[in-house]
């Protein structure tokens, strides 16, 4: 039930406006994907450390936690373009035509009002650790060598403000698919049978595969 | 109102959207915000004044969550086996997999098809993910068992099974999940996995040679490799066992002594480990940025729904619900094993419509206090408990019960998600081709099942080990 | 009144006087007023004051050294090497410094108001292996050991190496640490005891302080007779918390016999020479970084040393 989705594209406001965001999606994603080789990189610099000269990278927990919330926010807004975060769509899968987007509509909008409050959630989180008197304009740092907490938390609203946008564009897209009773409208990932979205994956995997030039 | 009757509602609204079809992520992250404007204002006897400070204080804390939850150092597990994953195909380590199990087993009955199970087995030890590994010997086991005369719809069966070794066989994104929503050992429950996943393997193994002993026209024994095809076959493979040996090392040192570190290191490495293979084999900036890109996905979808559970989780807390419900399943009057098995049936039956990894989060925190009071409690000592092990143990096995209970739904009808990936890969193959092929399977792992809880130390035996 | 109480782990010698407070409380209200205390459900421990900031729960317990920035003045109270020997100094030292009006101030921000604090005994290290009895075999050695003990080892050419309580037993079984500075009652509810081969037993660095708050806003709301209810059975709850770790460490001598647990003891020298090299130095640089925020560090510190003083009286 997870997987991608496709996204058809024409050169409407909305698909334009659609692809432009994509840009900036795919960007935090490609950061959120460095953010994992960097995970990588810090054990390797602290075991090494550790068992070659006894001298572990100072704070290695820390900057760990400082570095998950990148991969698990900066990639949010991505993931909803392509239809990557999972539902189950055994119900929404037998709907078509409008009450399909209706349907689409309801649970779209329902996110975007919850979205709309975690920014406000989150930047008051945020807030409570920033403050331009303090040193470094730290109210919180991290437990063992005090990074401020300040940046990693002022992730969270940030790509959740994107969230919104790509949730705004999303309910501009099934709206208009309500009103013409589109049956493939543009900008919004299009449901697939289960089935469908499998082959997609396995696809996937085969060019995976077939990339690793053998 | 009550805070338990708030969160029966609640719990009640949150299951009609996911069935609705909204982003299960949000779906909860949505119940659990408004659970917590309903307790608050509820504290103010829903004065028409305070819902304005009910609704900042609710969006505050689950404003809270996100940072909050994800700053988890295990959780750097999840990404880090994710990516291992995907750079083994790079490796080039699933093609040397089938092809050294393919020399060295598959002269028994149904040779091929035992080769296929150890082979996934094998690739379980550096893959995280069951549908991936399904996927990948799709497209390398079914054309070779098909060219000597293996049943379609059986050879379909064999690999949707063998998939599912992936989430008990160390590295495992699921066991990680569970570990950290339960808030256990991550390195004792990897450790916990191995066994089990190994003796899943072997009652797959038995059941195919059976059945080819049994079944006139089975898939026929591959023989005459020599011994040495056999060993060139092995180097190739190899890497597989350096990643195994690496993970196991960070989380338990066999051979005495000091682990060499911890297993979140041991992850890392692991993955730095294939990186460096695959950058031996070849790879480079483009296959890896398209690496990174499909973990950084996989990891959001993955990280979304944890923080979007957890925010549920929150209101929980408030509601007190979780001890509600174990102070129910515990005044039972009927044995707590029977409990216990009602409690892994409701599993099979909520599997056949849902994601493994959804599926866990949105029932653990309700359903896992439950268990361990069944039990005598977190703290209780094996002497004292119920199912005659200690708090930690219980938890344990509990997780390895729960995890196999989930894959095995992914073979099972209507949405086994492993048989939609390999009817996915084969155009000749239909959906229900692939469930008839892995019927027998669904009895192996029901014997799989029944034997983990009646004998636990198949599941505890190696995290026993460890605390040494 | 209900009151949410956001502590976390399990119930232990830790938390004993929260446990007690509310029966008190509940006692002298005839049940009017009541706490839920929560073990982890409503708030991550280093976020207990970020909950009583927002009013989602009533009153918590935090740690002062989880999070230095967030309540700078009371990190007075974990520098190494204060001075404190006992149980009933720290809890002096702890109200007096929490009755300052710039501690007040500092948790004023967070909406809190300082009620009791949590005291604990210094933090001693436990190791495997070779007893470390000389300040020399310090060096190198990865400690667990957060705030102001963490830069005490450090100066000393120690490696603080940080791990969350929940995780040292297994850093330590694993060799990522080789020795975990607790009090007694954490060398027990973590298991470290368990592994360890010997104890410091007057090493005495220094300890975390570990106060319990009220949201300032949910005191004010308190009926006349609720409030007196509370403020009336802090200094109960704190005789049975003092009373109830007593227990526990009278029962130390025999748990360590009992583990095999090995009494290190430094000798007066080395000692001096510690203090030396961590005590003043981290001392002096803690006073400057502070008064440079504006906070009265000195008379801050001179204050617990008076109060120190006044106790022994
Ligand atoms: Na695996
Ligand atoms: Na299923």
């Amino acid at each position: 039930m997870a997987g991608n989705s496709a996204v058809r594209e024409d050169d409407s406001l909305l698909s334009r406006l659609d692809r432009k965001l994509l840009k900036l999606e795919t960007i935090l994603a490609l950061i959120s994907g460095l953010a994992v080789f960097s995970l990588m990189i810090f054990a390797v610099v602290s075991v090494t450390g550790r068992n070659a000269i006894n001298q572990p990278l100072p704070g290695y927990v820390d900057w760990i936690e400082q570095v998950l919330p990148v991969i698990a926010f900066m990639g949010v807004a991505y993931t909803q373009r392509h239809g990557g975060h999972i539902r189950m769509d055994i119900v929404i899968g037998l709907l078509k035509g409008r009450a399909l987007w209706l349907a689409e509509i309801i649970t779209v909008l329902a996110m975007l009002i919850l979205m709309i409050f975690l920014v406000w959630g989150s930047w008051a989180h945020f807030d409570r650790s920033f403050d331009f008197a303090a040193p470094l304009w730290s109210r919180d740092s991290s437990i063992d060598i005090g990074i401020p907490l300040w940046p990693a938390k002022l992730l969270a609203p940030v790509a959740f403000s994107v969230l919104c946008l790509r949730l705004v564009l999303q309910l501009w897209g099934y709206t208009r698919a309500f009103i013409t009773n589109d049956p493939a409208p543009v900008a919004v990932p299009l449901i697939q049978s289960a089935a469908e979205q499998a082959q997609e994956e396995a696809l996937h995997v085969s060019d995976l595969n077939t990339g690793k030039g053998q | 109102m009550e805070p338990i009757t708030i969160g029966l509602i609640v719990s009640a609204v949150m299951l009609l959207m996911v069935i609705l079809g909204m982003r299960v992520a949000f779906a909860a992250g949505l119940a659990g915000f408004l659970g917590l404007i309903w307790i608050f204002w509820a504290k103010k006897n829903y004065g028409i004044d305070d819902f304005g400070w009910a609704l900042t204080v609710a969006a505050k804390t689950a404003g809270q969550v996100p940072h909050s939850k994800v700053t988890t150092q295990a959780l750097s597990l999840i990404p880090t086996f994710i990516l291992i994953g995907y750079l083994a195909y790079y490796a080039g380590l699933t093609q040397a997999l089938f092809e050294a199990a393919k020399r060295w087993i598959a002269w028994v009955p149904g040779g091929l098809a035992v080769s296929t199970i150890f082979a996934t087995a094998g690739f379980a030890a550096v893959s995280g993910a069951s549908v991936a590994t399904a996927a990948v010997f799709a497209r390398i086991a079914i054309p070779e068992m098909l060219k000597i005369g293996y049943d379609k719809k059986f050879a379909a069966g064999v690999v949707a099974a063998g998939g599912t070794l992936a989430s008990l066989i160390p590295p495992s994104a699921i066991l990680v999940i569970y570990a950290i929503i339960v808030e256990q050992d991550v390195g004792k429950l990897l450790l916990a996995g191995f066994l089990p996943g190994v003796f899943s393997a072997i009652v797959y193994g038995a059941l195919i040679i059976g059945m080819a002993m049994m079944i006139k026209g089975f898939g026929p024994p591959v023989k005459g490799f020599t011994w040495k095809e056999r060993f060139e076959s092995l180097p190739p493979a190899l890497p597989i066992l350096v990643v195994v040996a690496t993970i196991i090392l960070f989380v338990y040192n066999p051979f005495g002594g000091d682990a060499w570190g911890t297993p979140t290191e041991g992850g890392a490495i692991g993955a730095f480990v294939v990186f460096c293979m695959a950058l031996w084999r070849g790879m480079r900036w483009p296959q890896l940025k398209d690496a990174l890109l499909e973990t950084a996905k996989l990891s959001v979808m993955i990280f979304t729904i944890i923080w979007g559970v957890l925010i549920y989780v929150r209101f929980l807390g408030f509601a007190d619900l979780p001890g509600a419900f174990s102070d129910w399943i515990t005044g039972l009057e009927q044995s707590p094993m029977l409990t216990l098995v009602f409690i892994l049936l409701a599993y099979a039956v909520l599997g056949m419509f849902m994601d493994a990894i959804g599926m866990l989060l949105l029932t653990l925190p309700v359903v896992y206090p439950a268990v361990m009071a069944l039990n005598g409690g977190e703290f209780v000592s094996a002497a004292d408990s119920t199912f005659g092990m200690s708090g930690p143990m219980c938890a344990i096995w509990f997780g390895i019960l729960v995890v196999k209970m989930a894959e095995f739904c992914l073979i099972t009808p209507p949405i086994g998600l492993n048989c939609f990936v390999v009817a996915g890969v084969r155009d000749d193959l239909s959906v229900q081709d692939v469930f008839k092929g892995v019927t027998p399977f669904f009895i192996a792992d029901a014997v799989t099942i029944a034997l983990l809880v009646a004998f636990p130390m198949i599941v505890l035996w190696l995290p026993m080990q460890a605390v040494g | 009144t209900e009151w949410n109480v956001s502590v976390w782990g399990k119930r232990r010698a830790f938390t004993e006087h929260v446990e007690r407070l509310a029966e008190l409380v509940s006692e002298k209200t005839n049940g009017e007023f009541t706490m839920n205390i929560s073990y982890g459900g409503l708030s991550k421990n280093r976020e207990n004051l970020d909950g009583i900031s927002i009013g989602a729960f009533e009153m918590a317990q935090f740690c002062a050294g989880y999070h230095r920035d967030k309540n700078p003045t009371i990190t007075v109270l974990e520098l190494p090497f204060l001075g404190v020997n006992t149980l009933a100094e720290e809890v002096a030292v702890s109200h007096a410094v929490y009755g300052h009006p710039a501690v007040q101030a500092d948790l004023a921000r967070w909406n809190a108001r300082l009620l009791m604090t949590s005291p604990m005994p210094q933090y001693n290290i436990v190791g495997t292996g070779e007893a470390r009895d000389e300040l020399g075999e310090f060096d190198g050695m990865r400690v667990r050991a957060t705030g102001g003990i963490g830069k005490a080892f450090e100066a000393v050419g120690g490696v603080p190496t940080s791990v969350t309580a929940t995780e040292a037993y297994n850093a330590m079984e694993s060799g990522v640490v080789d020795t975990v500075a607790f009090a007694q009652h954490a060398h027990l509810a973590f298991r470290t005891i368990d592994i360890a081969d010997w104890w410091t037993e007057n090493l005495n660095p220094g300890t975390v302080n570990c106060p319990v708050v009220v949201n300032t806003d949910a005191y004010d709301a308190l009926s006349d007779s609720e409030r007196e209810a509370l403020d009336s059975s802090v200094d109960e709850a704190i005789t049975h918390y003092l009373e109830n770790y007593g227990e526990l460490l009278a029962r130390w001598d025999g748990i360590l016999e009992e583990k095999g647990v090995e009494r290190v003891t430094l000798s007066e020298g080395e000692l001096a020479q510690f203090r030396a090299t961590a005590a003043d130095p981290i001392r002096e640089q803690w006073i400057t970084d502070m008064s440079a925020q504006g906070i009265p560090a000195q008379e801050l510190y001179d204050l617990v040393q008076s109060t120190l003083a006044a106790q022994r009286n």
